[in-house]
């Protein structure tokens, strides 16, 4: 329950990205995993191996990745946003294999732990026990889930973001910076995947080649949540990530996630608007 | 008995009510018009009868047959022929192939038999070939034939897409708006096909914004507003009634 | 003169093992290995160009077909020792069955969300493939497939046990691949197929039913692949979960993309360049990748006309555009 808990907002981060770019950019980034991924090690960098207090390599790897999804907008997603979805999809996928691939030539495919001194500690509750870091997963994720939906509430930029969601051509029209907004909602995804990494990296394994799996399950929870509708892609998310853990202890660990994937395809199929209803819009 | 009635027809997008109740008869041979001010609810009238749109109520009858369930492709080889009104071509199969693929559904289409080529098909396919190129010829697109449709201009396209359309020698012919956006002699011209095919028997349901493409061959008009039907009769009849006048500059 | 430079063409490729054992007799088995690799991958290549060049399906699951059908082969063969033929003919059935199954609802999707749809279908696959041990042997491996023996039941067989010997039977499997795939992609039925890749809506206006036609290209793709897959694992006499990842979906876009979506002839080269080429500068599997992947990269963020014209769709004639 506990660890469907914290799948869920790791989960939820990523997912939210993915939402968040779907809803602006109108594309479906296959890379965004490695976003988590290049994080989750950008973290190790700064905590095990320049040994930086944990708090300063957290933020550290969301600041790497900040300017990582820049870049990556100013590359490749300027150049393919006009084009077709196949054009998009194709370069999509290929940055996630050149980047999985150059972290394996980089890293090397020996998985990573980076235990933290939270990661140990066991909080015990009335015979209720969890580790200080799954606490700590769980109220950062609600911070960033406020923080986020004041973000795209409140601000200037935030609300050019649910504008460019609903409707581009207009936004062009009427003097809204689309490259900006779209630069930020870039950075923005990166952030959050990168945040998510570095959360739960004191938890999980760290290996290149765990973005596909995870941008499929963000996928799916975009998918359940209504098609690039933010708070429907988290909530979804944590949907996902309890049904995994409990797939995983009552079903069967080995095929929890084919169970996932099953799920996304059948929602696709049967409800396509998502199961928290239709609208526009992030 | 009508070759095409149209009952009770009821389309819905999202609670706006594009089609409303609308009642339609086409007699074999006859040339009738569907008029009536954008967004009248022609266009969508046109898609629930070729079955790119499930109409919410009503029925549709094609030889007293009922049309309203029934898929796109089915429609069509039950001899009904429709263009569109944004110009669809295939854009990188030549020409003739265009042409060709319009008439292939409707004979041999066991897939096997093409697979085997046999004697039949290539028989066929000669048919089709040299009936394709007096279609070709007959639009003017005679030096056009091994061209990639979408090489075309606008005009060449919007021709090549009405002969496509001819291509199965279809029973029933629905055309939208075939004169649109184009220049005045091809306008002329699509005039006289029209009007050609009208005197060889054809049965065609028009949708035209072109009033005067209208009003010149029409044999009947019926006019749509917001969806419902406002007016039917002859041309003449048409240009001097009332609700159409109020409808197109009434507001 | 083309017709002579075509026939001296053909000759040369039947040719190649002795031409190979007379210009490089120390690293005969080598290049030879690396040229029964090249005609495995252009016999793939085709079968997946028939659903992404010719249909416009960007399917995604190409690998679990692949696998099905390897699979099905190398078990059939090492447990229930059927023979060679038998069990290849089982692996393409298995393949096709299994796509026309998923396939249905499948296509119900359109888009990006049935590319999404069939990645998800290869990820269960390659999960199916490594988990389900008393099956696959799982990341074991299934080991020990025999090399094949041609021959019917009762009549002469004929062992192929040596490279060269592989080397025809794979070459033999192409030209089976080849003829059918020229055989699907013109005429009448080449002609619904581009119809439904170029424009959906008017297919429907010219009688063509969209959804079997797709439905159509995708099984044929994936029971072609299944076969290709039965070869490839009496070659390797292993198979292993592996070979079926998202890494032969990359490999397969390059091979399609670079070398020419939806020609015969770009297929061919494509899978020469990318199979023979990294082979011969002994390149490791995670470099190729990444070369592979910036390559697509390149041409995709850079020609263009190149992909976009080639492989657009209904969508955007459907818009109006």
């Amino acid at each position: 329950m506990l660890h469907g808990l914290t799948l869920g907002s790791m989960y939820a981060m990523v997912a939210a990205g993915l939402a968040l770019m779907l809803g602006v950019a109108r594309l479906i980034n296959f890379a965004h995993g490695e976003f988590f991924m290049l994080g989750a090690y950008a973290f190790w960098l700064g905590y095990s191996e320049l040994g930086l207090p944990y708090p300063v390599a957290a933020l550290l790897a969301p600041a790497v990745m900040v300017l990582f999804g820049i870049a990556y907008q100013r590359t490749v997603i300027r150049a393919i946003l006009p084009r077709s979805w196949h054009v998009q999809l194709i370069a999509t996928l290929a940055t996630s294999i050149v980047l999985t691939n150059l972290a394996i030539i980089v890293l090397g495919t020996q998985p990573k732990e980076v235990p933290t001194a939270l990661s140990s500690r066991i909080l015990d509750v009335g015979g209720f026990r969890m580790a200080w870091q799954r606490l700590l997963v769980l109220l950062a994720a609600l911070v960033i889930f406020w923080g986020l939906h004041r973000f795209v509430a409140r601000t200037r930029t935030g609300r050019a973001m649910r504008a460019m969601s609903q409707n581009r051509e207009a936004c062009a029209v009427v003097g809204v910076d689309v490259q900006r907004v779209t630069m930020v909602t870039f950075a923005l995804s990166a952030a959050l995947a990168a945040l998510a990494a570095a959360l739960v990296s004191p938890l999980f394994n760290i290996f290149p080649d765990m973005g596909t799996v995870l941008t499929l399950k963000a996928f799916a929870a975009v998918v359940a949540g209504g098609f690039g509708y933010v708070n429907g892609a988290i909530a979804a998310s944590f949907l996902i990530g309890l049904t995994e853990a409990l797939a995983g202890s009552y079903v069967s660990y080995a095929y929890k996630d084919a169970i996932a994937f099953l799920m996304m395809i059948a929602v696709l199929l049967w409800r396509p608007q998502g199961l928290f209803g239709r609208r526009t819009g992030i | 008995m009508a070759l095409l009635e149209v009952r009770g027809l009821v389309k819905r997008f999202l609670g706006v009510t594009a089609v409303d109740q609308v009642d339609l008869a086409v007699e074999p041979g006859e040339l009738v018009s569907l008029i009536g001010p954008n967004g009248s609810g022609k266009t969508t009238l046109f898609n629930c009868v070729t079955g790119y749109l499930a109409a919410d109520h009503g029925r549709v009858l094609f030889r007293g047959r009922d049309l309203t369930h029934v898929a796109p492709h089915r429609v069509a080889r039950l001899g009904v022929a429709r263009t569109f009104q944004q110009v669809s071509v295939f854009p990188r199969l030549s020409a003739l192939e265009n042409l060709l693929v319009f008439l292939q559904q409707h004979q041999e289409e066991h897939t096997l038999a093409r697979l085997i080529r046999t004697p039949r098909l290539r028989r066929l396919e000669v048919e089709a070939v040299e009936r394709a190129r007096r279609l070709l010829d007959l639009v003017g697109l005679t030096d056009k034939a091994d061209a990639a449709a979408g090489s075309l201009s606008y005009g060449q396209r919007k021709l090549l897409a009405f002969a496509a359309a001819l291509m199965p020698d279809p029973d029933l012919l629905l055309l939208d708006e075939p004169a649109a956006a184009v220049n005045p002699t091809m306008i002329n011209q699509m005039k006289s096909h029209i009007l050609a095919l009208h005197r060889q028997g054809k049965t065609v349901l028009l949708v035209e914004h072109n009033m005067e493409v209208v009003m010149d061959i029409s044999q009947r008009v019926v006019v749509l507003d917001h969806g419902q039907k406002i007016a039917e009769g002859s041309p003449d009849a048409i240009r001097r009634d009332a609700r159409v006048i109020e409808a197109y500059f009434g507001r | 003169m083309r017709r002579a430079s075509a026939l001296a063409f053909i000759v040369m490729v039947v040719a190649a093992p002795w031409l190979v054992a007379a210009a490089v007799p120390r690293q005969q088995r080598y290049v030879l290995h690396v040229l029964i690799f090249t005609v495995l991958f252009a016999a793939l290549a085709l079968s997946y160009d028939l659903v992404v060049g010719h249909v416009g399906s960007l399917s995604l699951a190409h690998p679990a077909f692949f696998g099905v059908g390897a699979y099905a082969a190398a078990i059939l063969a090492t447990r229930a020792r059927w023979p060679f033929l038998a069990d290849l003919l089982a692996a393409v059935l298995a393949a096709a069955v299994v796509a026309a199954l998923v396939g249905v609802p499948l296509f119900r999707l359109t888009e990006h969300a049935f590319a999404v749809g069939t990645l998800g279908l290869a990820l269960v696959a390659s999960i199916v493939a490594n988990n389900w041990v008393e099956v696959t042997r799982g990341p074991l491996c299934i080991t020990g497939i025999p090399k094949p023996v041609l021959g019917l039941p009762g009549g002469p067989t004929l062992a192929v046990t040596t490279l060269p010997g592989y080397y025809w039977l794979a070459l033999a499997a192409l030209a089976a691949v080849v003829l059918l795939y020229r055989r699907l992609t013109t005429f009448r039925l080449g002609r619904a197929f581009h119809a439904v890749r170029d424009n959906e809506p008017l297919a429907g206006a010219a009688g063509i039913d969209p959804l079997k036609y797709r439905l159509l290209a995708f099984t044929i793709g994936a029971a072609l692949a299944g076969g290709v897959g039965a070869l490839y694992v009496h070659y390797l006499s292993v198979m292993c979960p592996e070979e079926m990842t998202v890494a032969l979906t990359v490999n397969l876009l390059v091979i399609v993309f670079l070398g020419g979506v939806g020609s015969l002839r770009g297929v061919l080269v494509g899978a020469v360049l990318f199979t023979a080429l990294p082979e011969v500068l002994r390149l490791a599997p995670t470099w190729r990748l990444v070369i592979y992947g910036g390559l697509l990269l390149l041409v995709v963020v850079r020609s263009p006309e190149g992909i976009e014209s080639l492989l657009r769709r209904a969508s955007g004639a459907r818009a109006g555009r």
